[in-house]
């Protein structure tokens, strides 16, 4: 579990007229074992946001501070494809990102990857499996850092839609289990509803616009009338804020 | 009302002989060098019918098996079965040493300017012309340079592997560094891996194919340099050997030794490239194994297909 917070949050890339504002003015708190969902359209600095509270680039100005009980929280990462190294086998890419490497280590990711239905394929190379194993991999390899906060960024949005629907699933029951704090970017509100207890929406030019809670009991199915409700809110919301792309 | 429907299961049927002798790859691979023998030896009878001059100028497949054949034996018969001065063993064995000689120098310092190009524009800027032009420069004028610089003796093929194969691992190896993975640097980054192990791991397996590529370019390439810079300036090797029967007017000879050439290339290729190449790639798919790996994976999906649709 992991501790937020995100102050005056500003990043723009490029110089002069060729500027873009990627956040503008951010502020923002998350607190506990709660899934958080970023939606928005394309452009609108959901994955700058991520990058930036990852550390793979830096904000233009403003604070970002991740903590657990005042340490800085260790973070995993999913991302859109599964990024495996695809020279070493499904274990050797799990050991690959670890502190270090002892028997308990060896263990403990084998306890991940049985966790996504996996167990029996760490001497597996990634090219061997399909682009669903893959990604279950890449979020067996995240969670096995035993993380405090995970950040995952459009993780299903290159799998078919059975293969996503059942990675949601396994996702939903592996939090609940491990109790992180999840940030979740996604273009997908359907997918942002079923998995989140909160989505932040954003607006082109990084704006935050709204931060909706979703109170409906887990596990939830997209086939499920108060799902769907909840659904067509956000929905609703995104043409009142103008989000919805011409 | 739902319908399903259940994959029949798959035909135990055997496959008759005629469907497997159509399926084959390897008769009409087998046919080719046949028909190429036949022809060459029926065209050899009736081209010296009409000309009968050519006896001394155009062997026959037999001819040039002979002569290949004498070669082979010779240091395990006794007498002398070759006519050349040195055995085909001593003569590959000396070509191999300048070819290796010259291969490690050029993979040396073919690395270290292909580095240095890949990874700063003013290196690359610096040398690229002159590796472009390297690349066009024919191995006949390297190897009558070098032979008019140093020659005889082992210097001038030397020199010669070096030149011709140096631009192809410079090239490959700059391609290798400019393509190197940057989403997997940044997951390594991001999940904050020691720099050494993410050059173990990441940088140097995603250069593999590409120095790879480089090792069988400058092989190949460098080997076709040697053998003409020992037709000019050796006094022994594979190229001297191929110029003695040239001199001599021996042409079942010179086509002997070519076909010699041709078997060792391949010998290489097979048992040393081909096997490193294994072992360094093995982490590569093959399609069948995906097939597989997919089939147990839908495996229980089918099963409960079938289950539903023996239900209804």
């Amino acid at each position: 579990m992991a501790e937020i917070k995100i102050k005056h949050l500003h990043k723009e890339f490029g110089l002069g007229d060729d500027k873009v504002i990627a956040l503008e003015n951010v502020n923002l708190e998350i607190e506990g074992d709660v899934f958080v969902s970023i939606v928005g359209p394309s452009g609108c600095g959901k994955s700058t946001l991520l990058n930036i509270l990852s550390q793979i680039e830096t904000p233009t100005s403003g604070t970002v501070s991740i903590t657990n009980k005042g340490h800085k929280a260790l973070p995993g990462y999913v991302f859109q494809a599964a990024r495996l190294l695809p020279w070493r086998t499904v274990m050797d890419n799990l050991l690959f990102v670890q502190e270090e490497i002892t028997d308990a280590i060896r263990e403990r990711c084998q306890k991940y990857l049985e966790m996504v239905h996996l167990g029996d394929k760490g001497n597996k190379y990634p090219g061997e499996l399909s682009g669903g194993m893959q990604q279950r991999v890449g979020i067996a390899r995240a969670f096995s850092v035993e993380p405090d906060v995970m950040f995952m960024d459009e993780p299903f949005s290159h799998l078919d839609a059975i293969t996503a629907r059942s990675l949601r699933r396994e996702l939903h029951e592996m939090w609940k289990a491990t109790n992180k704090t999840i940030i979740f970017v996604t273009h997908d509100v359907g997918e942002a509803v079923e998995l989140s207890n909160r989505i932040l929406v954003f607006a082109k030019g990084g704006v935050l616009k709204d931060d909706i809670q979703v109170d409906l009991p887990f596990p939830r199915d997209p086939s499920d009338e108060r799902v769907a409700i909840a659904k067509a809110n956000v929905l609703r919301k995104f043409e009142e804020l103008d989000l919805v792309a011409t | 009302m739902t319908t399903a429907t259940a994959q029949l299961p798959k035909s135990t049927k055997p496959v008759s002989l005629v469907t497997r002798w159509k399926r084959s790859t390897w008769i009409p691979r087998v046919l080719f060098p046949v028909a190429v023998l036949l022809f060459w030896q029926v065209g050899m009878q009736i081209v010296r019918r009409i000309w009968p001059f050519a006896v001394d100028v155009l062997p026959t497949p037999l001819e040039v098996v002979d002569m290949m054949w004498g070669e082979v034996i010779d240091p395990f018969v006794e007498g002398k079965q070759a006519i050349t001065r040195e055995n085909l063993y001593l003569t590959f064995g000396r070509s191999l040493l300048r070819l290796g000689s010259g291969f490690a120098i050029a993979m040396v310092i073919g690395t270290i300017i292909g580095l240095g190009m890949g990874l700063s524009k003013a290196v690359d800027a610096f040398f690229h012309d002159w590796v472009m032009a390297l690349l066009a420069m024919p191995a006949l004028a390297w190897a009558l340079f070098t032979g008019l610089i140093f020659g005889m003796g082992n210097r001038s093929p030397i020199v010669t592997v070096v030149l011709t194969g140096i631009p192809f691992v410079i090239v490959n190896v700059r391609e290798g560094v400019r393509n190197t993975p940057r989403d997997l640097f940044d997951m390594a980054n991001a999940f904050k891996v020691p720099k050494n192990r993410t050059t173990r791991h990441v940088l140097i397996p995603s250069l593999m194919p590409f120095f790879f590529a480089a090792v069988r370019y400058a092989f190949s390439i460098g080997w076709k340099g040697l053998v003409i810079a020992e037709v000019f300036s050796g006094q022994d090797g594979a190229g001297w050997t191929i110029k003695f029967y040239y001199d001599a007017h021996r042409a079942h000879g010179i086509i002997g030794y070519a076909f010699f050439f041709v078997i060792f290339a391949l010998l290489l290729e097979k048992l040393v490239f081909e096997k490193i190449s294994n072992r360094v790639f093995k982490w590569r798919p093959k399609t069948t194994d995906v097939e597989l790996v997919e089939a147990l994976f839908d495996g229980p999906d089918d099963a409960a297909t079938a289950t539903a649709a023996a239900k209804i």
